[in-house]
């Protein structure tokens, strides 16, 4: 008799229990999915309101243009490229902290007129930003480089027109050899034993024991920042840009031409060497086609650019 | 006899129970569902509100964009002047290299990010001439796209749109006053 005795629940009561753990279960599930989008738009959101800040970085005569941008939590940008299509796409993909956790975000937000070079994940509140033109002979665009405040980058014996931009630029995290500390990331300038080498004669970054090929400052900068697999499918981008723009040039060219105005720049193999490349080691083959076609513009009395 | 009628009385308010049972279960059911259903048209307009916000972001965003891409796209590589012109001149458009781009336009749709970009000569005003090959020398407006879907009135800035022309066979850099209009998509 006593056994039935705590086993004695009314079907009401087995009913309710049964349906309102249901509902509790629903209502936690609900919410849980609700913060999880809340925390997928917050990235999304974000990643496009930093895309959106890098318009103003392009340059007109500037040499150079620097800015920083805080956000609100610890935050973690994640840099990806990709280079399909006819300009390839900057992808920004950012996740926050929330409740002492990383939010899991898979969103990605795409740029085709941006070049960010930094490396693959950069975390922090702090982010300085600069911006360089890149000219390859004519302007293809400009080229942005993202640093957390968190990295401080040593330039060590730099050539005198860099020691002077860095010195211009009056920026936190970029420092000449005298203001150094020991954890700093050292940037050595023709000799090796750093983190990151930059061999000037030939032409290269040696940077976690990959190589990457440069053609000027702007790209100089780009092989110091960024990793070097995010350095190679900038640089292809940046090609394709290049590619289309060099067309739109020789149209321009033929289009100009019925006032009278004539210019003969061999723009197609600048095109057509663009468009083959494979990776920053036919950079220097492209450089010779460039450095003629800007002698040639630089001499016409009808500049194309 | 008393007996029957006790056993009668005993099973007649078992029977009477079991109906006030059933339907109380049947009561606390359909409090139940109430509940539910409630519950589910709340989340269904919080969920409609909050897509309506973020649909209102979204169109923020894109017309933040727009507004700031229109200060710089003059300087970007495809519509600026460079050095053809002469020196190097800010807010500059070259205009002949912007209709080689208009011809082209399928590639550049997406690259902008907007849903809209027009030239629109200001000084001379030559009204609302479509510039064409043909139209080119006397034309108003510089279609250079617009996308098929809603959009927002156009965020603006003044620039000087310059092209090279000739005059008893010579060759002259002509200037003239335009704005460049860009305009972004409407989510809402």
């Amino acid at each position: 008799m006593n056994n039935k005795g705590y086993l004695q629940i009314s079907f009401g009561w087995l009913f309710a229990i049964i349906v309102g753990a249901f509902i509790l279960f629903i209502a936690i599930y609900a919410t849980t999915r609700f913060i999880g989008t809340e925390e997928q738009t917050l990235s999304a959101k974000t990643g496009k309101e930093i895309g959106i800040l890098l318009n103003p970085l392009e340059t007109s005569f500037e040499t150079v243009k620097t800015t920083f941008f805080t956000m609100p939590v610890e935050t973690r940008i994640y840099n990806k490229c990709n280079n399909y299509g006819d300009f390839g796409k900057q992808i920004i993909q950012v996740s926050q902290k929330s409740f002492g956790k990383w939010a899991e975000t898979n969103i990605n937000v795409g740029f085709a007129n941006k070049y960010i070079f930094s490396e693959k994940e950069i975390e922090g509140k702090k982010f300085y930003i600069f911006s360089k033109p890149f000219e390859f002979p004519f302007k293809v665009a400009d080229l942005i480089y993202m640093i957390p405040s968190t990295e401080k980058y040593c330039f060590v014996r730099p050539p005198t027109y860099i020691e002077d931009e860095i010195d211009e630029l009056d920026h936190e995290n970029l420092l000449l050899e005298e203001d150094c500390s020991e954890e700093d990331i050292k940037v050595c300038f023709n000799f090796g034993d750093c983190n990151i080498s930059v061999w000037e004669n030939a032409g290269y970054v040696e940077k976690n024991g990959d190589k990457v090929y440069f053609e000027g400052d702007a790209l100089m900068y780009a092989g110091i920042f960024a990793d070097s697999d995010i350095y190679e499918c900038q640089l292809k981008r940046l090609m394709k840009r290049l590619n289309n723009l060099a067309l739109l040039y020789r149209d321009k060219a033929i289009f100009i031409s019925r006032t009278g105005c004539y210019s003969n720049l061999n723009l197609l193999a600048l095109s057509n060497s663009a468009e083959g490349l494979s990776s920053s080691s036919d950079l220097s083959s492209i450089n010779y086609i460039v450095e003629d076609i800007k002698e040639q513009n630089d001499l016409a009395n009808c500049k194309l650019w | 006899m008393k007996k029957r009628q006790k056993s009668k009385i005993l099973s007649r308010s078992s029977l009477m129970s079991q109906t006030k049972g059933q339907l109380k279960i049947q009561q606390m059911a359909f409090m139940l569902m109430a509940v539910t259903l409630f519950f589910v048209l709340v989340g269904m307009f919080i969920l409609v509100f909050r897509f309506s916000k973020l649909k209102e972001s979204a169109t923020l965003i894109e017309e933040r964009n727009a507004l700031l891409l229109v200060t710089k796209l003059a300087n970007s590589p495809e519509f600026s002047c460079g050095e053809s012109f002469g020196s190097s001149r800010l807010n500059c458009v070259d205009a002949d290299k912007v209709m080689k781009l208009k011809d082209n336009i399928k590639k550049y749709s997406e690259f902008w990010g907007v849903a809209g970009i027009q030239i629109r000569k200001i000084y001379p005003d030559n009204g609302n001439i479509k510039c064409t090959a043909r139209t080119y020398e006397n034309c108003g407006i510089i279609d250079i796209f617009s996308k098929n879907v809603n959009s927002l009135p156009p965020v603006s800035n003044f620039v000087s749109l310059c092209r090279k022309d000739s005059y008893k066979d010579e060759v002259y850099d002509k200037c003239e006053l335009a704005i460049l209009m860009v305009s972004s998509e409407d989510k809402e």
